[in-house]
């Protein structure tokens, strides 16, 4: 800025410099040529006249006369002051005004400029007719004052040439540096905007036209800058958005296939299972039939009976988990009565500290498969919300209701039906989150769980077609939000006209 | 300019002083029944103002043929400078109705006129008429 400032500055000063260095001498010799003429023309005008008149006057005098009259006219015009010297000569004799300051005989030819000769007196020289003879006037006239007049009007013109030119160079500064401003100030907006600052408006109010053109084409230049800042950020943004959207699908997938694999793993074992299941629950039966009832064989017999229904039924939950146990045809059914159903027991179960919420809507809440499988899902959700809030009692809520386009990024674009069990539990952390859908995966302790709820509840909305998501906060509760695909709305009435 | 002119002149003089001195005549033709004109005369006559003799009105011609002869002429015969002669020759034209004086830029022409008007009135260097039985000199207006 500095560097502008200076060369702009020092342009235009050193531009009106040259040409004063170039007019200021020429207009100084021009005046002052002027004043030089005014005050020849002023001082040589009267005097030519005057010894004009002079030499009329000796010309016409009486011839007795003369002598003594010339001597006394002579006297006279030395006299009147601005005459330093006189003299009559008619070759032979020489009449010289006694009074003359100038010495006589001063051979030397007219003056016919002001100034010649550069002795300060300015000699005229008449011829006059005396009868037959002719004789010479002679003045000199003083040059001096004129001469000191011309000086000082010379030494006036150079004080005002001076005074002039400061005044203009001064001018001239003042105004490269008015100049100057305006280029600065949008030097320094367009370094503001090089700078990263673009939102700030170049706002140059100039009275120069082309300052204010610059100023509008900048601005213009900045805005498309702003513009195309805009665009690119949300371009960023989105693309972003979509690499995180991405990312969170791959995660999932992966989620899926692991709890699938182990889910295989798991129904593969659980069916060899049963199938050595089967026989140990036919022949201790069979045994036991055949034993007296009260005898310590048959107590020992029922208990193994008891512990093979057992085993069946962890057989089964694996089952179910694994998609391979054996389900109701599909049907389309309001969700509204089996979640009632299942809330009933839940509320035989949970201690008076607990509080039971229901809320419902029956818009959009029909879904199509087995009924005896979402009571299952609910059972589970529900007694987990219980165990978390055992012993610090709370709120278990439950909620039903249609939902299109779930804003939830996770869900696919579709109507469902959102069956939301929330607690006010001691919640979870992140790392026990990530794993709560895992078979087998519990936090509790050896013999009260099994870490079979969740994946069992995982495997029934998978294999309905929806998907479970869950919300947990630690010390606050957790919230796990069930989507099922909504089944289309006739199917749905026909369905709740023979439920 | 006008004392760059004079500077040549007087140096021309100066090598020129050996020849003699150098005098400004005025002159009439030889058959102009002008016998003297007084200064004043001549004057008011080189001003423009008519000038009668015998009844009769004279020519005056500004002999402008040498550079040298116009500080003379303004010296010596009209007694102003040359602005001071314009202005004053403007103001009898324009108020008074007198004619301006012709000026006349050769010495061939100024003899030529000479010869034609006998009541021309005009002043020459006294070496181009002195034996020019045609033009009659009738007074020294300046000498060196
Ligand atoms: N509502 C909840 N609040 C807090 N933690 C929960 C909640 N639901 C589930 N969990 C956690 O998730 C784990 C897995 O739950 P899941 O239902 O699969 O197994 P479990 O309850 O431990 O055993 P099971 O259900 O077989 O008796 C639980 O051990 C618990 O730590
Ligand atoms: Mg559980």
């Amino acid at each position: 800025m500095e560097r502008l400032t200076n060369s702009l500055r020092v342009r235009l000063t050193s531009v009106v410099l040259v040409i004063h260095a170039a007019l200021v001498p020429l207009l100084y010799l021009g005046v002052s040529a002027i004043v030089e003429d005014g005050y020849a023309e002023l001082f040589v005008n009267p005097l030519r006249s005057n010894s004009r008149l002079i030499a009329d006057e000796l010309e016409a005098a009486d011839a007795q006369e003369f002598p003594r009259y010339a001597g006394a006219l002579l006297d006279s015009v030395v006299l009147s002051g601005q005459v330093v010297f006189a003299e009559i000569t008619d070759g032979a004799q020489t009449l010289h005004s006694s009074l003359s300051s100038v010495s006589p005989g001063r051979a030397r030819g007219d003056d016919f400029e002001f100034a010649d000769h550069g002795d300060q007196v300015y000699y005229i020289s008449h011829r006059v007719k005396r009868g037959t003879r002719w004789v010479v006037l002679r003045l000199g006239f003083d040059e001096g004052p004129t001469l000191e007049r011309i000086a000082a009007a010379k030494r006036r013109v150079l004080a005002a040439v001076l005074a002039f030119t400061a005044a203009s160079i001064a001018v001239a500064i003042w105004l490269s540096a008015v100049i100057a401003r305006p280029m600065v100030r949008l030097q320094e907006a367009a370094k503001r905007v090089a700078g990263g600052d673009v939102h700030t408006e170049l706002q140059m109010h100039s009275s120069i036209r082309e300052v204010r053109e610059l100023n509008h084409h900048l601005e213009r230049m900045r805005q498309e800058l702003v513009g195309t800042n805009d665009r690119l950020e949300s371009e960023i943004r989105g693309r972003e958005a979509s690499e995180q959207k991405r990312l969170d699908l791959e995660r999932r997938l992966l989620h899926r296939e692991r709890i699938a694999s182990i889910g295989t793993l798991a129904g593969g074992v659980a069916h060899e299972f049963n199938n050595i299941l089967t026989p140990i629950l036919l022949y201790s039966q069979i045994a036991l039939d055949d034993t007296a009832p009260d005898g310590a064989l048959a107590r020992d017999l029922t208990r193994i009976v008891a512990a093979a229904h057992r085993a069946r039924s962890l057989v089964n939950r694996i089952l179910t988990f694994s998609r391979e146990m054996h389900s109701q045809e599909p049907a389309v059914f309001s969700l509204r009565p089996t979640v009632e159903e299942a809330l009933a027991l839940m509320r035989a179960i949970v201690p008076a500290n607990i509080e039971v919420d229901f809320d419902a809507s029956e818009d959009g809440t029909a879904v199509q498969g087995d009924p005896s499988l979402v009571h299952q899902v609910v059972i589970n959700l529900c007694t987990n919300a219980y165990q978390a809030m055992r012993r610090t009692g709370g709120r278990l809520s439950v909620k039903l209701r249609g939902i299109d386009n779930p804003g939830d990024g996770q869900i696919n674009p579709g109507s469902y039906a959102l069956l939301e069990v929330g607690d006010t539990g001691h919640g979870m952390e992140q790392a026990v989150i990530l794993h709560i859908f895992e078979p087998f995966f519990t936090t509790r302790d050896v013999g009260e769980g099994t870490g079979l709820g969740l994946s069992v509840v995982h495997g029934i909305v998978t294999s309905m077609g929806g998907s479970i998501t869950v919300e947990s906060a630690v010390g606050q509760g957790t919230t796990f939000r069930v989507y099922l695909p909504a089944a289309a709305a006739q199917v749905c009435e026909r369905s709740g006209a023979l439920g | 300019m006008r004392r760059a002119l004079l500077l040549t002149l007087l140096l021309v003089l100066c090598t020129q002083g050996v020849a003699g001195t150098q005098a400004v005549v005025l002159v009439v033709p030889a058959d102009s029944n002008v016998v003297d004109l007084e200064p004043v005369t001549v004057r008011k006559l080189f001003l423009g103002l008519p000038v009668l003799v015998n009844g009769v009105p004279l020519h005056p011609f500004r002999n402008r043929s040498d550079a040298q002869l116009d500080p003379i002429f303004l010296q010596q015969i009209v007694a102003m400078s040359q602005s001071a002669y314009d202005r004053q020759i403007l103001i009898g034209v324009n108020r008074q109705g007198w004619l301006r004086p012709v000026e006349l830029t050769t010495r061939a022409r100024v003899l030529a006129t000479l010869y034609s008007d006998p009541n021309a009135v005009t002043f020459m260097w006294l070496r181009d008429v002195e034996r020019n039985p045609k033009v009659r000199v009738i007074r020294v207006l300046w000498s060196d």
